[in-house]
């Protein structure tokens, strides 16, 4: 008897998950088939799940389209550009608030998690004067350069916390040898903390891939745009038909190296959305 | 500097590689000087070089890219600052914030479309997050896939091509989410019924929202006299300034994967005694879930209530991608950021613009102050 109703909860249990994923990842199958559809298929009145007979179409036409093309360049080259600075930058200044004793260490520190509390859009009209009186409008500057100075209190957070884990005898030690700060830093602590470093680029490129404000306020001619600020111009109100296969096929394009990224590192992720989330 | 946009970000890039470099050996050079005149010792001396050399990127960059602005930013909310005019900067008081709180309408709908993110949609989404987490914490087979998949959403988010790929769902004639609903009501009487009680109630709800907004209800009279829907009737979703929040509350929910997370972690750290002890004394399992696990759950609810608030504040690219050209109805939908930039970079009113940055930096400070007081009457920490 027991047994039986065990069958049954658990069997409910992945009625309810498998109904629960499969609306889930609705969106990104749709986007997949559609991709795959003719113009007519995609705004028929019946539904297509399949389309009958897949055509590449889309994906042949969009290698041929140069502003996609560059748009997927420049989507890679800022963020590639924009990573690495940030993460050097956010590994030296956790370095600080994790190994080293200094005065105004702990005042620093929560300054840092107090900025947590002011959403970046409260800062984005001045830097937009600031940027406007460089004459950095129009060029990749505003949309790089501020990562350089450790952007992301989250991200510095959750890399002090590992950091912080790592026994103090290590550094002690490289310091009676006679190594410099600068040796301990880049020779010992980082190369132990391969896996919090991947996870923190990870969030980092995912927040750069899908970042659409400041791209949009500041690359202003279609030579820079970014690929969701580029994407999204394929979707034109005033046209009566949309280019929908045209436009998924730029979607699943754009998502792909998201999907990849995340399936590569999804096991560090998950684990520290909590760390970061609840200690933060 | 080179004119190729490529070459010039690399150059720039440098620069400011050599600027972080030697403003941090400044700043902590700087440091360990007033650290001597104070008589520290040499090693005190060194690690303060040493701290305030590796902090100094951050803290060059808050000087910069946050305190400098917010106050230029906070003097400007007082003028009527144009960045494309050359007319001198006058200084006007008060008046940008009294405009805004008193006679800027579309001000005021952006807050009252938040607080319909806030009151419909926070609890959906929360209450979706919740579910999904006590089923992935039944401990079973396949239990990391399906988190991947639950949590894969939060990733793709908010990128425009996947929120395009909304507004093609979303179609209101020959969309796949109406068609599935048409579908659903024909084969199956029932559901048809469930439709139409659920487009009226959120039609109801929806028109009240708006008649806050405009102070005319005959939204609110034109829905009621039309009654019950027929049965042909489907969500207008992103057609009809009725709905278009509601799609909005469909991405929220679609992307509640970081609080099933959070909620997850909170579930994980009940120890597994109490409800052993429970379950001998003959509690069901709905009177655990409610006694034991929903009060240890009460601080995650609380953060997820926190985060969930100030980002339906600033919500902006789903508004942007769906219904940004739309304008009959964008006023339906729009968040305070989305004004913000709005009213910032097509109409370059940088005074007015900073004014409305700074309301919503005080509104989120109040609301977290607020949510911080309140939290004692309800948010259970460490009874075990």
């Amino acid at each position: 008897m027991k047994q039986y109703f065990y069958l049954i909860k658990s069997s409910v249990l992945y009625i309810l998950l498998t109904g629960a994923t499969v609306l889930m990842s609705f969106p990104l199958f749709w986007m997949i088939s559609s991709s795959l559809k003719t113009l007519s298929e995609t705004n028929s009145a019946g539904i297509v799940w399949i389309p009958d007979q897949p055509t590449l179409q889309a994906y042949l036409d969009i290698f041929h389209n140069t502003n996609f093309l560059r748009s997927y360049f420049n989507s890679v080259f800022y963020v590639t550009l924009s990573m690495f600075g940030t993460l050097i930058s956010i590994a030296a200044v956790s370095y600080a608030f994790s190994r080293i004793e200094w005065p105004g260490r702990n005042f620093f520190f929560f300054l840092m998690l107090s900025t947590m509390m002011i959403p970046a859009q409260a800062l984005i009209v001045p830097q937009y004067v600031f940027f406007n009186k460089l004459n950095w409008i129009g060029t990749f500057n505003p949309i790089v350069i501020p990562g350089y100075f450790a952007g992301g209190a989250a991200m510095i957070f959750l890399l002090r916390q590992s950091m912080a884990q790592i026994p103090k005898e290590l550094d002690e030690s490289a310091f009676v040898d006679g190594a410099t700060h600068l040796q301990v830093w880049w020779e010992i602590i980082l190369p132990l903390l391969k896996a919090p470093l991947a996870t923190i680029a990870t969030f980092l490129f995912v927040g750069l891939w899908n970042s659409l404000l400041t791209p949009l306020m500041y690359l202003q001619t279609i030579d820079l745009y970014t690929l969701p600020v580029y994407v999204s111009t394929l979707y034109n109100i005033n046209q009566t038909t949309q280019p929908w296969p045209t436009i998924m096929t730029a979607a699943v394009l754009t998502t792909v190296p998201l999907i990849a990224v995340f399936f590569v590192a999804q096991r560090y992720i998950l684990e520290s959305v909590v760390i970061s989330g609840l200690k933060g | 500097m080179p004119t190729n946009p490529y070459l010039n970000v690399l150059v720039i890039a440098a620069l400011t590689v050599i600027f972080i470099i030697a403003s941090s050996y400044g700043l902590g050079a700087l440091a360990r000087l007033i650290i001597k005149l104070r008589g520290g010792t040499p090693k005190v001396q060194e690690n303060t070089f040493a701290g305030y050399f590796f902090a100094a990127p951050w803290i060059v960059g808050f000087l910069i890219f946050v305190l400098i602005p917010l106050g230029f930013s906070l003097y400007w909310s007082f003028t009527d600052y144009r960045i494309a005019s050359s007319a001198p900067v006058n200084w006007v008081g008060l008046e940008n914030y009294t405009t805004l709180i008193l006679k800027d309408t579309s001000f005021r709908a952006s807050l009252i479309n938040t607080l319909y993110l806030t009151v419909i949609g926070l609890p959906l989404q929360i209450g979706v997050a919740l579910f999904l987490a006590v089923l992935l914490n039944q401990k079973m087979w396949g239990e990391k896939l399906f988190r991947m998949a639950f949590y894969l959403p939060v990733i793709l988010g908010f990128n425009t091509a996947v929120l395009l790929c909304w507004r093609l769902m979303l179609n209101t004639g020959t969309g796949i989410i109406n068609q599935i609903i048409r579908a659903l009501s024909a084969a199956f009487p029932p559901f048809g019924y469930l439709n139409r009680a659920f487009i009226f109630a959120q039609e109801v709800v929806a028109a009240v929202f708006l008649g806050l907004n405009t102070g005319k209800y005959n939204l609110l009279t034109k829905v009621i006299e039309a009654g019950f829907p027929t049965e042909v009737r489907v969500p207008l979703w992103v057609q009809s300034p009725l709905w278009t929040k509601m799609s909005v509350v469909m991405l929220m929910v679609w992307g509640c994967g970081t609080m099933m997370l959070i909620f997850l972690a909170g579930l994980n750290s009940i120890p597994k005694e109490l409800h052993e002890s429970a379950e001998v004394d003959g509690a069901t399992g709905w009177q655990r879930f409610w006694k034991i696990s929903f009060p240890l759950l009460t601080p995650y609810l609380f953060y997820n209530l926190v985060v969930g608030l100030i980002a339906s504040l600033q919500i902006f690219e789903p508004i942007f991608v769906l219904y940004r050209d739309n304008q009959p109805i964008v006023s339906s939908t729009i968040s305070m950021v989305y004004y913000l930039w709005q009213k910032t970079f097509s109409h370059f009113e940088i005074g007015y613009g900073s004014a409305i940055s700074w309301l919503v930096l005080v509104i989120i400070m109040i609301v977290t102050v607020i949510q911080f007081k309140l939290q004692d009457r309800w948010v259970t920490y460490d009874v075990y």
